[in-house]
């Protein structure tokens, strides 16, 4: 489950919607109505972030610093001063819908048939989202077309906060959190490339910050706190390996193949569930 | 952003409302838009907490600079 998780967190392929679906599936001894199951996600969350945490150190450490920085001054005058203020401004939206929908509409489509369906709404969204882009695309080669579009810092902050509440349309199990901010990000303009580290930097403030919030609760719940925090482990080491994979794809690949996974996935699981197999 | 004495006022003073929001909701005192109808609510006290100081930073940034 925690390899599961880690190395469909960061793919756009729902995370989420593959941790309801394949137990079901595979008739694992996991209840998504169980208290401890969103906290024991979140717990695998916070394996990912730790491994986004320390694929992104260097750049983590610039963006704090320039946060600092621009916040004292008034002023925002580097790259990583104004992608932290980006960020910022993304992240807020996503955090105030978390806060007082997440519980809500999770627990609304935490069904398998509903993930399922999701998919593959989710994969019409990447097809989407690539007919977008493409349409705005100039040259023949992949280079060529990649090369009039911008770096994660130049894009702007409405566009940041619109990306950034569009995170919260992950919490529907079946659409992807990090799908729909590498979409976002590409149609304001960001290279592919660009647009995952975007979306991943993004990532990382939410899905830790869940994660810390909930560890009271994971204490409460009378769990296998050991069995937990090594799927965790293993979360995250999928999910460094994932991101690696991502952006070394993204410099030329686009999303279209895991649109299409998606439908393909959302078809299958829909007539595995539907005929009980 | 567009820089005027009175916006950076507004947004100090949004930023405080958001920080004793966050002080209530910590205390257990503000029961607004939770799950549970008692105790602290640690999630929704760092979100204003959070939003208390991304309103102290605007509020910077919309402070006019002395050149």
């Amino acid at each position: 489950m925690g390899l599961l998780q880690g190395a469909s967190e960061l793919f756009p392929v729902s995370s989420l919607g593959h941790a309801v679906i394949v137990p079901s599936l595979l008739h694992w001894n996991f209840k998504q109505s169980d208290p401890s199951f969103v906290p024991f996600l979140v717990l695998l969350h916070i394996g990912t972030a730790t491994a986004l945490l320390v694929l992104y150190r260097s750049q983590w450490v610039a963006i704090v610093r320039g946060f600092f920085t621009a916040a004292i001054r008034g002023q925002i005058k580097t790259d990583p001063e104004r992608l932290a203020m980006l960020l910022l401004v993304g992240t807020i939206p996503a955090a105030v819908l978390g806060v007082f929908l997440e519980s809500r509409i999770k627990s609304f489509f935490a069904s398998p048939y509903v993930a399922a369906t999701f998919l593959i709404v989710n994969g019409l969204l990447m097809l989407g989202f690539e007919v977008l882009r493409r349409r705005s695309e100039r040259g023949t080669s992949r280079s060529e077309q990649e090369s009039h579009f911008g770096d994660a810092e130049c894009i702007s902050f409405v566009a940041a906060a619109i990306v950034g509440a569009c995170q919260a349309f992950a919490f529907v199990p079946g659409i992807s959190r990090s799908g729909i901010t590498i979409g976002g990000g590409l149609i304001a303009g960001l290279r592919h490339q660009e647009a995952a580290r975007f979306s991943f930097l993004l990532a990382t403030p939410v899905i830790l910050g869940a994660g810390l919030i909930e560890i009271p609760e994971l204490l409460h719940a009378g769990i296998p706190l050991g069995e937990y925090l090594a799927a965790a482990v293993l979360s995250g080491i999928a999910a460094y390996a994932s991101a690696r994979f991502l952006l070394r794809y993204f410099k030329s690949g686009r999303l279209d193949p895991y649109g299409w996974y998606c439908i393909l996935a959302g078809l299958a699981a829909l007539a595995l569930l539907h005929f009980g197999l | 952003m567009t820089r005027s004495q009175s916006l950076a006022v507004g947004l100090g003073a949004l930023g405080v409302v958001f920080l004793l929001i966050a002080l209530l909701y910590a205390l257990g005192v503000l029961q607004i838009l939770t799950s549970s109808d008692s105790g602290p609510h640690y999630k929704h006290a760092v979100l204003f907490a959070v939003l208390a100081v991304a309103s102290f930073v605007a509020a910077n940034f919309a402070r006019p600079k002395t050149a």
